[in-house]
């Protein structure tokens, strides 16, 4: 998959993870380069989510085997903020509510961490850092929040407090859109989206998507595949990957079902 | 500002509280007769009530013991010499709150100590009638207002020990009158500043609001940490009459070395509508007990708390919602943050009285835990006696989650600045209700500052 002259962007290699000493993750191996689109499926319970909360260093698992590398840099014994600013994104399949904190004030914070420590990291390679001022942030913010048909009014509102679960998903893409990260994870993102939403939304990631940016879509569904197309599709079950392909793999899953796939699986 | 003040440098000596104390601070402040006579017969009140003790309801959580009477000085610093006004705002440099603009405000007083440093009113004011002065000055020029008010209606001087103690032994404070009729924008301002190490400090806040008048009121309490303990007494008054509408804050935050009780009870008179914010940031031990009377049909008592807590700092507040009569509304919500070993409580009674239907009351209290060793109790409480009513409330405990500063550490947020981000959430609903940006901001950055980490 990866061009083996150059070292793979974000490589997962036969990580193990557990929580509560319970073992989810049981050797998982994943490859995702610039510009790859990869749909991660699999039946409820399988680890998909836990992958991703691994991915961005929910504290509450524990990697006990394996390794993720991001630009052949080991991540797993950063904090999790320190992955965001290196530009590992992971949108939540349930967006925590922060009551008291607004959009606003929250995203400014954020962006400004996140641009910060890239402008700081230009500078260290010989080039200008470029800090965000107040007034750019503003219109960044508005133009991205167009993109994503949001109202103004939102950045007011308290973090993630009364969102419908539209506006949520919304407002974890817009997110990724203001940080600009080189690696997302999309959690189900298309879980509670009406089709207009879920249209509005794929718009939205496929905008941000392109040649610099490799994305990992996390989805029970072929639906949102009819949106936002990959290049590879892998199925995972028990924490392992079982199965991995092209874009008609999530084609030929979705007419056999999950039940025929794990027979064969477990008849292997 | 006062003629008293000037009449003496000297330091006082006299350590301890005593009938002596009160005659020698009522010669020092030149007090009218009748104002002596009310001091000792306030002393003859100290002495013959019992001192509080751990058994009484009140006081089970909050052990007065390391408060040592015996070893203060009753009063100090009569000398009323300063630098001008914006040499007192060395503390504010600090994020203490400002004394601020002359055109933010329709007057100021200042005390320091036993003296008064400053007092002015905006002079547009005269001719309609309000009064705004020190309380040695009002005693001298509006005797028959103060006789009327001052320690009569809101906080009698029988309410309790201290509270008589206060009546005794009150050096300071202000006076604000406002006429029928009369509606102020511009907040009044008083402050009240101690520097004597090892003395006591006492200050009152007696606001009337006669029919339909509107003012706007902002307490100020601030000293620096010293070695020695200290001690601040307070009684703050707010009288309602018909109609009136009040606004009044206070912000306390003395030094460290400072064991702070504050009593306030406010008196509302029919379709009277009071707002009113405490924030507790200084002080080593502070007990406030803050009560508002609903006594007339139709009123609103908004009682807004903050407080935050760190080191080995302790704050108990204590509050009422009297329904006296029906139709009332009151709305009560108090916030807390707590820090390394710092201890809190709460503790609030909605009492509805017989006849008070209609009675719509609301308490809630919630509390943030910042670390294993700080400790809030918190401690509800309804006495309803009548049958109509609708009473609400609550009370959390609660630590920052995990989970909250997970996200928004997935955000390129670190850990500290998202703990930061969280905690100035949790009081950004209290501080929304404001509606003065001044005292908003002050707020932000008091907090982001206590928060630290």
């Amino acid at each position: 998959m990866a061009d083996s002259t150059q070292t793979p962007m974000f490589e997962i290699e036969n990580l193990h993870a557990s929580i509560e000493d319970k073992e989810i993750l049981k050797g998982v191996n994943l490859t995702v380069n610039r510009g790859e689109i990869h749909a991660l499926m699999g039946p409820n319970g399988s680890g998909k989510s836990t992958l991703a909360y691994v991915l961005a260093g929910h504290p509450a698992y524990e990697v006990t085997e394996g390794s993720i590398r991001f630009n052949g840099e080991d991540i797993l014994e950063m904090e999790p903020d320190e992955r965001a600013r290196k530009g590992v994104f992971l949108a939540f399949q349930y967006p925590t509510v922060i009551p008291g904190v607004s959009m606003a004030n929250f995203l400014r914070m954020a962006v400004t961490n996140v641009r910060n420590a890239r402008a700081e990291e230009a500078a260290a390679d010989g080039g200008v850092a470029q800090k965000m001022t107040p007034r750019e942030f503003r219109r960044l913010m508005k133009e991205k929040m167009a993109l994503l048909k949001m109202d103004d009014a939102f950045a007011t509102r308290y973090l993630n407090e009364g969102f419908s679960g539209g506006e949520k998903k919304r407002a974890e893409i817009l997110q990724m859109a203001l940080l600009e990260p080189s690696m997302a994870i999309l959690d189900e993102t298309d879980s509670g989206l009406d089709i207009d939403a879920l249209r509005v939304v794929s718009d939205g990631v496929n905008a941000l998507a392109g040649p610099e940016m490799g994305l990992l879509v996390i989805t029970h569904y072929q639906r949102l595949l009819n949106h936002i197309k990959p290049d590879f599709v892998h199925i995972m079950m028990n924490g392992r990957i079982v199965q991995e392909g092209g874009p008609e793999l999530a084609l030929e899953l979705e007419a056999k079902g999950y039940e025929t796939l794990r027979a064969e699986f477990a008849a292997n | 500002m006062d003629a008293t003040a000037t009449t003496t440098t000297m330091t006082t000596t006299l350590a301890g509280f005593s009938r002596e104390a009160v005659e020698e601070l009522s010669r020092r402040k030149g007090d009218p007769d009748w104002v002596r006579d009310a001091r000792l017969a306030a002393w003859e009140t100290y002495e013959s009530l019992p001192m509080p003790k751990r058994t009484d309801e009140e006081w089970r959580r909050t052990d007065l013991r390391g408060l040592k009477l015996d070893r203060l000085a009753p009063f100090a610093g009569f000398n009323g010499a300063f630098d001008g006004l914006a040499s007192l705002d060395g503390a504010a440099e600090d994020g203490g709150l400002a004394i601020g603009s002359a055109d933010q405000r329709a007057g100021l007083v200042v005390q320091r100590d036993a003296a008064t440093l400053h007092a002015e009113m905006d002079p547009a004011l005269v001719p309609q009638g309000v009064i705004y002065c020190d309380l040695d000055t009002a005693v001298r020029e509006h005797a028959d207002l103060i006789r009327q008010h001052f320690m009569t209606e809101a906080v009698p001087v029988g309410f309790g020990k201290f509270e008589a103690l206060h009546a005794a032994f009150w050096q300071g404070g202000t006076f604000l009158y406002v006429p029928t009729g009369v509606s102020v924008e511009l907040p009044f301002r008083s402050f009240a500043l101690s520097q004597e190490p090892g003395a006591s400090v006492f200050t009152h806040s007696l606001v009337v609001l006669e029919e339909g008048a509107e003012a706007f009121f902002v307490d100020g309490y601030r000293s620096e940490t010293q070695d020695r303990q200290s001690f601040a007494s307070a009684v703050v008054e707010l009288i309602l009459r018909k109609d009136a509408k009040l606004r009044y804050v206070q912000v306390q935050d003395w030094g460290r070395h400072v064991w702070n009780m504050m009593t306030e009870r406010a008196t509302l008179a029919d379709d009277s509508e009071l707002k009113s914010l405490h924030v507790a940031l200084g002080g080593k031990w502070t007990k406030n007990s803050i009560g508002s009377h609903l006594r007339g049909p139709n009123t609103l008592a908004e009682m807004l708390g903050i407080f935050f807590a760190d080191g080995d700092q302790f704050f108990d507040n204590h509050t009422w919602q009297l329904h006296e009569a029906p139709h009332a509304t009151s709305d009560l919500e108090f916030k807390g943050a707590l820090k390394d070993g710092a201890r809190s409580v709460y503790s609030g009674l909605i009492k509805v009285y017989e006849g008070a239907q209609k009675t719509d009351a609301y308490q809630q209290n919630r509390n943030l835990v910042l670390s294993r060793t700080a400790r809030a109790d918190s401690i509800p409480n309804l006495e309803i006696a009548a049958n109509d009513v609708r009473c609400t409330h609550g009370a959390t405990i609660s630590q920052v989650e995990e989970e909250h500063i997970f996200y928004l550490q997935a955000r390129g947020i670190p850990r500290t600045e998202a703990q930061k981000l969280i905690v100035e959430g949790f009081f950004r609903p209290v501080i929304d209700r404001i509606p003065v940006e001044e005292i908003q901001d002050f707020l932000q950055g008091a907090i982001a500052r206590k928060v630290g980490f």
